[in-house]
């Protein structure tokens, strides 16, 4: 089923009045699907985009169609809520119902700002941050909205680098890490990127919207972009990295921990090369035992013995994204329409679908 | 029958005989694409220097000649972004755009104000940045107008020399490295060498038009399109020298021997790409605008993101059609910076 949501791009005002007009309001066959288990955006064949819930049975139970590709996720710590993010640089973010997949509201970019596809909510969720490009300034930043008034625009903070990617929250604080890629983009060129010789990728960390650390790679290294990260419950960071140019790199998987250097997880150089230069999505293990790292361009993941910090096995899958980690293992997604249950053991549980899984998945 | 057997025989001999084989087809490209345009923008890139030597007053035709005969043996190998280009950010200090923040004319007349004495050492203006180095910066300190009247003629004319010499360095580098060294990677592929096989040096040549097809388009003709309700004229590539239509130009001729060279096993997709690129390359002379000043009113704007659009079409025919026969997979969550 496929929720048609012109009225809803139009503008908020204009939605709410229509989803009152026109019953937009959640069928009951949602609830017949069975309630998602996961979020992800995909590329229908017909070259639209949606954001589809998943069921724990990997059935797609919903398609919300966006306006263009989206990219990320993130669910509402408490509450059956979603926020879906526009890809870069895209300036649309959508709220949804989690249980039967109904929209709820968009948000849009203020002027001179645009999504840079991910975001997180504050521990009780009383605001969503979204990193952004302040694109005429060159400068990364951090939006903040108000959910309690239906996510009002509040604030914005420096992000601490340029091209801010991924953000996450450290648990039970809100403390918050941000992946400054390094990369500046403007939309006048879409996504040519404007200053390779000079980027300087970092992990910076907020709290309370202050900045209080921040670590970047070696001089060296300053090609290698930091895009996506995990949390633990120790609040350790893990991070992929997309590399900048073609030279040989020696890892694209580092950890840290607030206060100490950055570490990065060894594996045989034949398998790092295997990656393309290319971290597609990343997470840690349930247990945190294991960080498992995805790459869309070598069709593997690689899965991490997190103590050891090296390479402990790893599966082919191609064009391979989108990872969550469950109970028992990995639930995956990939551009071929794959969604994939990958136990710890490397046994598979399979759906294939219609649908070009985007970059994330997410639980919710 | 026995003349049957002798006709397959003779077919399958045909057949082996002229498809050439991806090692064949690097070859090819290695020798007649690559190392000739690349010695090429060393030895145009000594005139340079020559020019700047016998005159270097920002007017000298002799000068602005150079300039342009070398920038476009740049803009026609501006799309092989990998190996030596790479190190060293040589490519980058040969072409810092596009140049959204404008690093290039701050730093220029920075130099110029303060006559910083880094003009005169090769090796120190070898470590400026390179926003401030390169075709770009030289174009900008001959046409821009505003630069034309800052500082002393004295010094600018030191400036010119500095930069002229820098790119000779720069060049001569990077052909030299391809020569010496980046070639014999593409050709001999082996385990633990930069390129296992033969087909992923082919890979790494398919890739630089896909790139380079999207970079003309997004950049040498995005820009200045920006938006309908705001257009940039001022963003387009060499905009001061006219010379924003003739770069596409260039780009796009070196882009379409590059795609023949390696569609050589595809007849029937030769000639379609081969027909697109013509088609692309009609249209951008139709225009008839040099400088792609037309952005900024409805109609020949149109015409603008025509070409635009006939670039963007042949890029999806290349891989969506000749990257599968290369053995490349163009997956939908490969691309950069997701």
């Amino acid at each position: 089923m496929v929720i048609n949501l012109k009225q809803l791009y139009q503008g908020r005002r204009q939605f709410l009045a229509g989803v009152l007009a026109t019953g937009l309001a959640p069928s009951p066959t949602w609830a017949d699907a069975g309630s998602p288990a996961f979020l992800s955006a995909a590329a229908k064949p017909d070259g639209t985009y949606v954001l589809c819930g998943i069921s724990q049975n990997l059935e797609v139970v919903f398609q919300i169609e966006l306006p263009s590709r989206g990219h990320a996720a993130v669910a509402h710590p408490t509450q059956p809520e979603a926020v879906a993010f526009a890809r870069r640089p895209g300036t649309f973010a959508l709220i949804v119902d989690c249980i039967n997949g109904a929209p709820k509201t968009i948000l849009t970019a203020p002027g001179g700002r645009h999504f840079n596809g991910h975001g997180v909510y504050s521990l009780g969720a009383e605001f969503l941050f979204t990193t952004e490009n302040d694109y005429d300034a060159g400068r990364g930043c951090v939006g903040v909205w108000d959910v309690k008034s239906g996510y009002a625009r509040i604030d914005e903070f420096d992000s601490g680098g340029i091209g801010p990617h991924d953000i996450k929250r450290l648990p039970n604080s809100d403390i918050l890490v941000i992946a400054n890629g390094g990369i500046d983009t403007h939309p006048d060129t879409g996504r040519v990127k404007l200053n390779i010789p000079t980027m300087q990728p970092n992990l910076s960390y907020f709290q309370d919207g202050k900045f209080i650390e921040t670590v970047a790679l070696k001089a060296e290294l300053h090609k290698n972009s930091i895009r996506h990260l995990s949390v633990n419950q120790m609040g350790d960071v893990a991070f992929g990295i997309q590399i900048q140019n073609n030279n040989t790199f020696s890892s694209l998987v580092g950890l840290h921990s607030r206060g100490q250097e950055i570490d990065f997880l060894k594996a045989p150089s034949n398998e790092i090369r295997r990656l393309k230069g290319y971290i597609g999505s990343i997470t840690f293990s349930s247990d945190t035992k294991s960080i498992a790292a995805t790459s869309p361009r070598g069709g593997v993941i690689h899965i991490y013995d997190t103590a050891k910090r090296k390479l402990r096995n790893l599966t082919e899958i191609p064009d391979v994204c989108g990872i969550v980690a469950k109970d028992f293992g990995y639930c995956i997604t990939a551009g071929t329409g794959k969604i994939i249950n990958l136990s710890d053991n490397g046994a598979k549980i399979e759906a294939l679908s219609t649908l070009r899984w985007d970059n994330h998945l997410i639980a919710i | 029958m026995k003349k049957l057997m002798l006709f397959f025989i003779y077919m399958i001999g045909s057949a082996i005989s002229v498809v050439p084989t991806d090692q064949a087809i690097v070859e090819d490209v290695v020798k007649a694409h690559i190392l000739p345009r690349f010695k090429a923008l060393a030895v145009v890139s000594e005139k340079l220097v020559y020019a700047a030597e016998d005159d270097c007053s920002a007017k000298s035709l002799t000068l602005r000649n150079a300039l342009r005969d070398a920038f476009d043996a740049w803009i026609s190998v501006s799309h092989l972004r990998f190996g030596p280009t790479e190190k060293e950010n040589r490519g980058f200090a040969l072409a810092f755009w596009p140049d959204i923040r404008g690093s290039a004319p701050r730093s220029l007349a920075r130099l110029i104000t303060n006559q910083d004495t880094v003009v005169f050492s090769p090796i120190e203006f070898s470590k400026i940045s390179v926003a401030t180095r390169g075709f770009y910066a030289m174009e900008f300190l001959i046409y821009d107008q505003k630069l034309n009247k800052l500082g002393s003629s004295d010094y600018k004319c030191q400036l010119v020399q500095a930069l002229a010499g820098d790119i000779f360095e720069t060049s001569t580098k990077i052909s030299d490295d391809w020569h010496n060294n980046y070639a014999k990677l593409l050709l001999e592929p082996g385990a633990g060498s930069t390129y296992y096989s033969s087909n992923e040096a082919l890979r790494e040549v398919f890739k630089s038009i896909v790139g380079g097809l999207q970079f003309t388009s997004q950049a040498r003709l995005g820009l200045p399109l920006g938006t309908f309700e705001r257009p940039r004229p001022k963003k387009a590539e060499s905009w001061r020298s006219n010379g924003s239509a003739h770069n596409v130009k260039l780009s796009l001729t070196s882009l379409h021997d590059l795609t023949m060279r390696l569609t050589l096993q595809y007849p029937g997709l030769k000639k379609r790409l081969g027909d697109s690129f013509d088609r692309s390359l009609i249209l951008l002379e139709n225009l008839k605008d040099p400088n792609f000043s037309g952005v900024s009113e409805p109609q020949s704007r149109l015409k603008i993101e025509v070409v635009q659009q006939s670039i963007d079409a042949l890029n999806d025919t290349i891989k969506n059609e000749l990257g599968p026969k290369l053995g490349v997979f163009v997956g939908f969550n490969a691309l950069d910076g997701d």
